[in-house]
């Protein structure tokens, strides 16, 4: 046990010492992380919307509504609104004019002018604002109708408020639009790139060390090794637990930058740790298996990266998972990426507990087993063989 | 006998139709230096990786201090310190940092680990560099590490492979001097080379191996004795020596004479004890001689008489 520690204590060591490494490891993910949270992220978060025309009980009930509802709410002039529009600054812009707010207290018809942006959540934010307006307009037929049987103005507020409270009527709240934004709920702007560019830079750290096995073997220090009180099972084992170490170290990192720069919350510590130390060790039995298989240094990271990138596509790490068609779907569960990202999904998104990500958890250590033996196999064969 | 540090038995070993290392047997005994003496692809390395218990033998046994070495063994591997023929360093690593690395994987801990780190280090003359990367050493300073880091462990056998190749004059001469240093200390040395001079320098013991065969084995004086009386006189001059050469044939223990315009080349059986009487024959004859030369075998010649064919090729 003592020689594998200290085997993979070398290669951990190798690893954080290639300058090269160094960017790839530490600043690279975070800045896909950023990129994936800005692109995506936004749908998860608040809209922004801007509420035009001179103050009003109709404009100022609107504001007051969606700011219930997260929304950020700004008052520029219609003018000033479209432009920002434009500039994709916002995404649903609503004017309310004097017409409409004399009709709101009059009770009678209201026709507001709104303008949705081209972002891909505008729509969701649009039907916020739907609901927002739909809220105030029934409030406001109740007041008329209390007033109409000659409650004063200034009771209506209590009775109404008595009435809420007397009676559970059911409240339809239309928040999201269609079932995608739906999976994101929950989700901080930054939550989903992260667990995504987590895997993927797992997964291509491990590899990457492939190549290093190659060298160590070109150099002849695996011969040397082997040629000390070393058994062949204890320098498998070392590599192994070395690229492993690789991987948690590169998964532990992202996860506490990303917490700490971009707020993103990762769920039940502990849990998805359990994610990322399993996802590592079928990263790391892949990397002895490309090691052993490919001949070159050069091939090793070629294919690495290769691998690394098409199955973090397959697996959901470039582009959520949850829109992909079916046929995708079901193909990117051959790739251990698409596991771990559920896994995350539920811890992130669920409060998923360890029973709701026991099955991910499952095929992922099955995964890391076969692959571990497989490559723990090859290397030992391949040792023997041409030394 | 039991007590040789290494006993080698019969040893085959093929690659697929090639036999590479065919029926070697040898030993060596404690603080003994036994050279493997061949040509390229002779199976030297082969025969060393077997020893170290890196490769299965395919037929024979290897004993380490009276333990059987198998590459599934690692116990006897505690008595060995392997030099292999190329470097096996980290070039990432400084070379305290590989000799801190291999010295942990030996079982060295703790202080006894820096302090045998320390004393290699200066033994092989690299403690001023100990904390740069090796792939910014020297070609002869990485030779040196790759020394070092088979002494770490004071091997009671240490085996270097061919330690010199792509070595400087003056870095091999070092390799060399600390080489019998150790052997000096007690340690036994197996070491190949395919250069005659440093198994005639170095070694107790020499085996000559050629197309995976121990062709003959012993000290220097042995082998040089198996090809016989092969001593030669060259005396350069002018003056009659074709005349001279017929006297020359009477003198016993000269085998032959060959004359050429201005020289004779004698065959002889021990040419320091017959040179006078050769060189007052010629001069008996009216032979002025300008220079004698004597040479007598060497490995080289023992080589070329056991194969037919030289060292290096
Ligand atoms: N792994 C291998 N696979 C196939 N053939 C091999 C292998 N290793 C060695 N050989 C062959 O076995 C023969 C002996 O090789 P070996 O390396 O033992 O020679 P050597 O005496 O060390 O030569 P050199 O002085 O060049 O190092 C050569 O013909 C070589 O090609
Ligand atoms: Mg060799």
């Amino acid at each position: 046990m003592r020689n594998a520690l200290t085997i993979a204590g070398v290669e951990l060591r190798l690893f954080l010492r290639d300058r090269s490494n160094l960017f790839f490891v530490f600043v690279f993910p975070l800045l896909l992380v950023l990129m994936i949270g800005l692109q995506f992220g936004e749908g998860a978060t608040t809209g922004r919307v801007a509420v035009s025309g001179g103050d009003s009980a109709l404009a100022t009930g609107i504001v007051r509504e969606l700011e219930t509802d997260d929304v950020r709410v700004s008052r520029p002039a219609w003018d000033d609104a479209l432009e920002l529009l434009a500039r994709g600054r916002l995404d649903v812009a609503v004017r309310v004019d004097d017409a409409a707010a004399t009709a709101h207290d009059d009770g009678g018809p209201v026709r507001l002018e709104m303008v949705r942006g081209s972002a891909a959540n505008a729509q969701v934010v649009e039907q916020d604002v739907r609901s927002a307006v739909d809220v105030l307009r029934a409030r406001r037929g109740q007041e008329r109708a209390l007033e109409a049987y000659g409650v004063v103005a200034d009771r209506v507020d209590d009775a109404l408020s008595q009435a809420a409270r007397a009676t559970s009527v059911p409240v339809l709240e239309v928040r999201y639009v269609d079932e995608l934004s739906k999976e994101f709920e929950g989700l901080g702007q930054f939550d989903l790139g992260a667990s995504g560019q987590l895997l993927l830079f797992v997964f291509l750290a491990c590899l990457t060390g492939s190549a290093t096995l190659i060298q160590a073997r070109r150099l002849g220090v695996v011969a040397r090794v082997l040629a000390g009180p070393v058994s062949a099972g204890q320098l498998v084992a070392g590599e192994m637990v070395g690229r492993w170490a690789i991987g948690v170290f590169q998964g532990g990192y992202i996860m506490l930058a990303s917490s700490v720069l971009f707020g993103v919350g990762w769920g039940s510590l502990w849990l998805s740790l359990l994610v990322l130390v399993i996802f590592s060790l079928v990263a790391a039995g892949t990397a002895i298996l490309l090691g052993t298989l490919l001949g070159t240094e050069g091939a090793a990271s070629g294919a690495g990266v290769g691998l690394g990138l098409v199955l973090a596509a397959l697996g959901g790490c470039m582009v959520p998972l949850e829109i992909f068609p079916d046929t995708m779907r079901a193909i990117s569960r051959i790739t251990p990426h698409a596991w771990a990202y559920e896994a995350f999904a539920d811890i992130q998104r669920r409060d998923g507990d360890f029973l709701d990500v026991l099955p991910q958890l499952g095929v992922l250590a099955a995964m890391a087993l076969a692959l571990a033996a497989l490559g723990g196999w090859a290397l030992r064969r391949s040792l023997a063989r041409a030394m | 006998m039991t007590d040789d540090v290494l006993v080698v038995d019969s040893l085959v070993r093929r690659f697929g139709d090639l036999t590479a290392v065919d029926g070697v047997s040898f030993r060596i005994a404690p603080g003994e230096t036994y050279g493997l003496l061949g040509p390229n692809g002779a199976g030297k390395t082969t025969t060393i990786s077997m020893v170290a218990g890196l490769i299965a033998a395919d037929e024979g046994t290897v004993t380490v201090a009276g333990q059987p070495m198998t590459p599934r063994t690692t116990g006897p591997k505690r008595h060995l310190g392997l030099v292999p023929q190329e470097l096996a360093i980290y070039p990432d690593l400084t070379g305290r940092e590989n000799l801190a690395l291999f010295g942990r994987l030996q079982g060295l801990r703790g202080a006894a680990l820096r302090g045998r780190v320390e004393e290699v280090l200066s033994l092989i003359g690299l403690a001023d560099r100990a904390k740069d990367r090796s792939k910014e050493y020297s070609g002869g300073m990485k030779r040196r590490l790759n020394i070092g880091i088979g002494l770490l462990n004071r091997p009671t056998l240490l085996i270097l492979d061919e330690p010199t190749v792509g070595v400087d004059p003056q870095s091999r001469h070092a390799i060399l001097e600390s080489v019998e240093a150790l052997s000096g200390e007690g340690m036994a040395v197996l070491y190949t080379t395919h250069y005659m001079e440093e198994a005639e320098r170095l070694c107790d013991r020499i085996g000559i191996i050629d197309s995976g065969r121990l062709q003959a084995e012993g000290t220097r004086d042995e082998l040089v004795r198996l090809i016989g009386g092969v001593d030669t006189i060259r005396l350069g001059g002018t003056g009659d020596l074709a005349g001279a050469a017929d006297e020359l044939r009477r003198i016993p223990g000269v085998e032959r004479v060959e004359t050429e315009r201005r020289s004779a080349v004698l065959t002889v059986k021990d040419a320091p004890a017959l040179v006078a009487q050769v060189v007052g024959t010629a001069a008996a004859h009216g032979v002025t001689l300008a220079d004698v030369e004597i040479s007598r075998p060497d490995l080289e010649s023992v080589f070329l008489h056991l194969t037919g064919k030289g060292l290096r090729d």
